[in-house]
């Protein structure tokens, strides 16, 4: 689409100003199942988002259909689309920033210099060696993809940006079975530079996991000493990552309301925004807005220092946006973690007199509301007593209030990992939570 | 969309390697979504999507690969690329198109582009003041429309031709109580496969907020749950997620045909009470989980899933029936031309039994009646599930006492389907997103109010 042509029409029906957000991707994504090539998708994508201000308030528009014939139902889908808002918030277009920050390692053309041929026989030798590590492992589903995404943000204001990132995953999910009991664990090791892929590590790691759980029942309910493991950690940080948002606060949502300055979280928590991380496909210099980029520490040895904010919440406070303006929800983080400490994972579970490791939560989607912090959620791992595994439990509960959780955190361990969403934790220690199995 | 002559050029280019199988899946999509909070409107966004997705097979090995342009020689290109992945002289499949079926079985009468954005939003400011309206204890309401206009062309290689256009609505509403101390959240999200007549004939838009505003301000004064194995009624409508859950994914082909479930092998077994009969239909007039074709280009069905506690089928996608040995079931689904297709739910639930609602808690000495069901998750391997209880009571002497709040249920598929011991005669339905590995879909949730003997729950509130 010509982009002059959409700010010309644009301009000469009223949208003040108007910005585009382009993106371009390419997908190749591969499953082996039993020695077989069980799945095997490529792609090639385009798609547009558009905002225009028409009579002081956005209009948005997205389309997969990018031919210059479109470009009247952009700007006529624009102005209806403003037309209907009354929302008073002041909405922005932005000017740009003088300087955005050069991040290395956004892509990585090696990626493709591997054939799809090789891609496939170390996916094949992945699934054959977690097979190989223990007979009670009775099926392997490995797979790999990789994806790259190149963005153009361009506006009326004269705006020019451009970003290439790609981003590569492989992994597996394993089935155990005993004859009595079935468990699966689910490993992978993510990263845009192939070399990282050690296909020996991720089989030992996978395979120990699956067997680990084999056997596991519920353990008696009562309160018991907590070892989060860094899986665990991340997946119930993702849902509660909205409290951080400016928007969720300004509309009243956000039990951190407030609370800037006040300890949120005990002083082993520091949580940061890190735009500028190697190797991750959400670092960049600039937000779908346009603005530059921070790295923040929006929870600083447990006190909370700030939010996350867009251009329209960060106006409203009477400061700068931190760059955090995304599509899809308006705000989000880039790469979001929990600090790493210094304590090593084996000290944390020799520490635990009578406490429970959780290596897997489930149901985060719906058992956490961060509105109010509660959450109840289904929990795996291992039984601890006097710091020595006693046995692996499963389906029992857990519930808390992820405040009080932050700070109740005793110790942080140095393991941090990123989930799927580049959300992160170290594995923590936590003073008790509530358990309920038997 | 794409004329016919390309695609048979599509899928005869597929065919050039030792490949059995070519599919062309096209998708042109219209989607208006707008959003209320704090009383204003804050967004509204159309989206033309418009994709194609070519699927090429061998035995039950398929290969998939997609793009948004239709133009001829790029779709040349992807359908050979993806046919090197089966290297080979080929088969020699013969084919044509005929005459393309159009599906017609879910009328709507007003469609969403006869509407004005004017008229669309004005759902949401009368569901914020509804919401609103029903007490001061309500602070804020987020609301959100959505309407669609999805069409899709599907043809394959064995002869399948068919174009189906799938309208649908919804409005969600959240409505949150607070306190000096805590904030709670109800939700309801009625939808359908249906135009905007879904809004004067079908939803009562004040009476939907009015519900999402009490479940908010009964759980703002609800004790924190106890916790403990104890027997669980859970009420129709959105209570049926539990067996979407604990049972309905284990028994899509998807981890079934791989070994993968824990009801892989079991056909002709008790998987479940004597009591409990299941089934999943794709084809109720205008549910939001219908269409008349499946995503494979197959007409859905109606499948007996379980009958007085015995399984009698599985769902079953066309390439996992090859692999299962098995006739598919026309499941067949999938998110958009992103996603190949495998066996997904539609409109799934358990039937009417003899019991009414009555009679199921007053038969109860002591448990918890879980009214509204929020969202869970399965892990079809194992056949654990969870899922989190949006408004729940303690039954105390069979009689519904406090309202308490934090609940979760967990539990096994297969033990909970055996523990199943009272089925009422209040057989509804509503709605959900379900996400797997074609994506995510509508699919309708559904049971008459049920009671099962024992589950465990998990709540802040102390051991029971």
């Amino acid at each position: 689409m010509n982009f002059d042509k959409l700010f010309e029409l644009a301009k000469s029906k009223g949208i003040e100003d108007i910005q585009v957000y382009f993106s371009d991707n390419s997908e190749f994504d591969i499953t082996i199942f039993k020695g077989e090539l069980d799945k095997y998708t490529i792609a090639s994508t385009q798609k547009l988002s558009v905002k225009g201000i028409y009579k002081g308030k956005m209009g948005t528009v997205t389309t997969e259909v990018l031919t210059d014939e479109i470009i009247e139902f952009v700007v006529d889908s624009i102005i209806a689309s403003a037309k209907t808002i009354d929302s008073e918030d002041e909405v922005f277009i932005y000017e740009g920033d003088k300087e955005y920050k050069k991040v290395e390692g956004l892509f990585n053309a090696s990626i493709y210099d591997v054939p799809a041929k090789d891609k496939i026989a170390d996916v094949t030798e992945l699934e054959k060696k977690i097979m190989a590590k223990d007979k009670r492992i009775i099926m392997v589903q490995a797979f790999y993809g990789d994806g790259s995404n190149n963005v153009t943000i361009r506006n009326s204001k004269g705006l020019k940006l451009q970003k290439k990132v790609n981003d590569a995953m492989l992994g597996a999910q394993v089935i155990a079975n005993d004859g009595e009991d079935q468990r699966s664990a689910f490993e992978y090791i993510r990263s845009n530079d192939y070399k990282d892929f050690d296909l020996d590590s991720l089989a030992d790691i996978a395979a120990k996991k699956a067997v680990a759980l084999l056997g596991a029942k519920p353990c008696e309910s009562g309160e018991y000493e907590i070892l989060l493991t860094k899986e665990a950690s991340a997946s119930l940080l993702t849902p509660h990552i909205s409290m951080f948002s400016a928007e969720s606060v300004q509309k009243g949502i956000s039990l951190l309301k407030g609370k800037v300055g006040e300890a949120i979280g005990s002083k082993n928590i520091t949580i940061v925004d890190d735009p500028f991380m190697l190797k991750s496909a959400k670092s960049g210099a600039f937000d779908d807005e346009g603005v530059a980029t921070s790295y923040k520490e929006l929870v600083k040895e447990g006190l909370l220092t700030g939010y996350l904010h867009n251009l329209k919440t960060a106006k409203k406070d009477n400061i700068k946006s931190t760059g955090n303006g995304f599509m899809g929800r308006g705000i989000a983080p880039t790469n979001f973690y929990i600090k790493p400490g210094e304590l090593k994972y084996d000290d944390a579970v020799k520490s635990l007199k009578k406490g429970i490791i959780i290596t897997d939560l489930a149901g985060t989607h719906s058992g956490a509301d961060p509105i109010s912090g509660n959450f109840s959620l289904q929990a795996s791992g291992f039984l601890v007593e006097n710091g020595e595994i006693v046995r692996p439990v499963a389906l029992i509960t857990v519930a808390g209030n992820y405040l009080d959780l932050l700070k109740d955190v005793t110790n942080v361990c140095d393991d941090l990992k990123f989930n799927f969403g580049y959300i992160g934790s170290p594995s923590l220690l936590v003073k008790s939570l509530m358990v309920s199995g038997l | 969309m794409l004329e016919k002559s390309i695609i048979k050029n599509v899928l005869k280019e597929a065919l050039t390697t030792n490949a059995d199988f070519a599919e062309v899946f096209i998708e042109d999509k219209f989607q208006t979504d707008a959003s209320l909070l704090s009383s204003k409107i804050q967004g509204v966004n159309n989206s033309k999507e418009f994709g194609i997705g070519v699927r090429v097979a061998k035995g039950y090995n398929s290969v998939y690969g997609y793009t948004n342009s239709p133009k001829e020689e790029d779709l040349l290109k992807l359908a050979n690329d993806l046919a090197q992945s089966f290297p080979g002289e080929p088969v020699g499949i013969e084919f044509s198109l005929e005459e393309m079926k159009v599906g017609d079985l879910h009328k709507v009468k007003i469609l969403p582009s006869e509407v004005s954005l004017d008229e669309k939003v004005e759902l949401l400011r009368r569901a914020d003041k509804a919401a609103r309206a029903y007490s001061d204890e309500i602070t804020q309401v987020s609301t959100r429309y959505q309407d669609y206009v999805q069409k899709v062309w599907i043809a394959n290689s064995e002869g399948t031709y068919v174009h189906d256009t799938r309208v649908r609505t919804r409005l969600a509403i959240a409505a949150i109580a607070s306190d000096a101390e805590t904030k709670q959240t109800g939700f309801y999200g009625p939808g359908g496969h249906y135009g905007f007549e879904f809004y004067s004939e079908n939803l009562n838009i004040e009476e939907a907020a009015a519900e999402s505003a009490r479940i908010a301000v009964e759980m703002l004064h609800a004790d924190e749950c106890p916790s403990g194995k104890m027997p669980v009624v859970i009420d129709n409508e959105f209570g049926g997620v539990i067996f979407h859950e604990a049972c309905g994914h284990s028994l899509e082909a998807t981890s079934v045909a791989k070994g993968a479930s824990v009801f892989s092998g079991k056909k002709g077994e008790l998987i479940a009470n004597p009591l409990v009969t299941a089934i999943d239909d794709g084809t109720i007039p205008n549910a939001w989980g219908s269409a008349t074709y499946d995503d494979e280009g197959n007409l859905q069905k109606r499948r007996v899933l379980i009958k007085d506690g015995i399984l009698t089928s599985y769902m079953i996608d066309k390439l996992n029936a090859i692999r299962m040995d098995d006739e598919p079931t026309h499941s067949g689904r999938r998110e958009s031309y992103r996603y190949a297709p495998t066996s997904r739910m539609t409109n799934t639930y358990i039937d009417n039994g003899e019991s009414t609602f009555e009679e199921i808690i007053a038969a109860t000495k002591f448990g918890l009646y879980a009214k509204k069901m929020g969202g869970g998750s399965v892990n079809p391997v194992t056949g654990d599930f969870n899922f989190a209880v949006a408004e729940g009571y303690i039954i105390r002497d069979g009689k519904i006492a406090e309202a308490v709040k934090g609940a979760t249920l967990v539990g096994t598929g297969s033990e909970t389907l055996l523990k199943v011991d009272m089925v009422g005669n209040n057989l509804a339905t509503a709605q959900g997103m379900c996400g797997s590995l074609s994506g995510s879909i509508p699919t309708d949730v559904g049971q008459p109010t049920i009671r099962v003997s024992e589950i465990t729950v998990g709540g802040r509130g102390g051991a029971i």
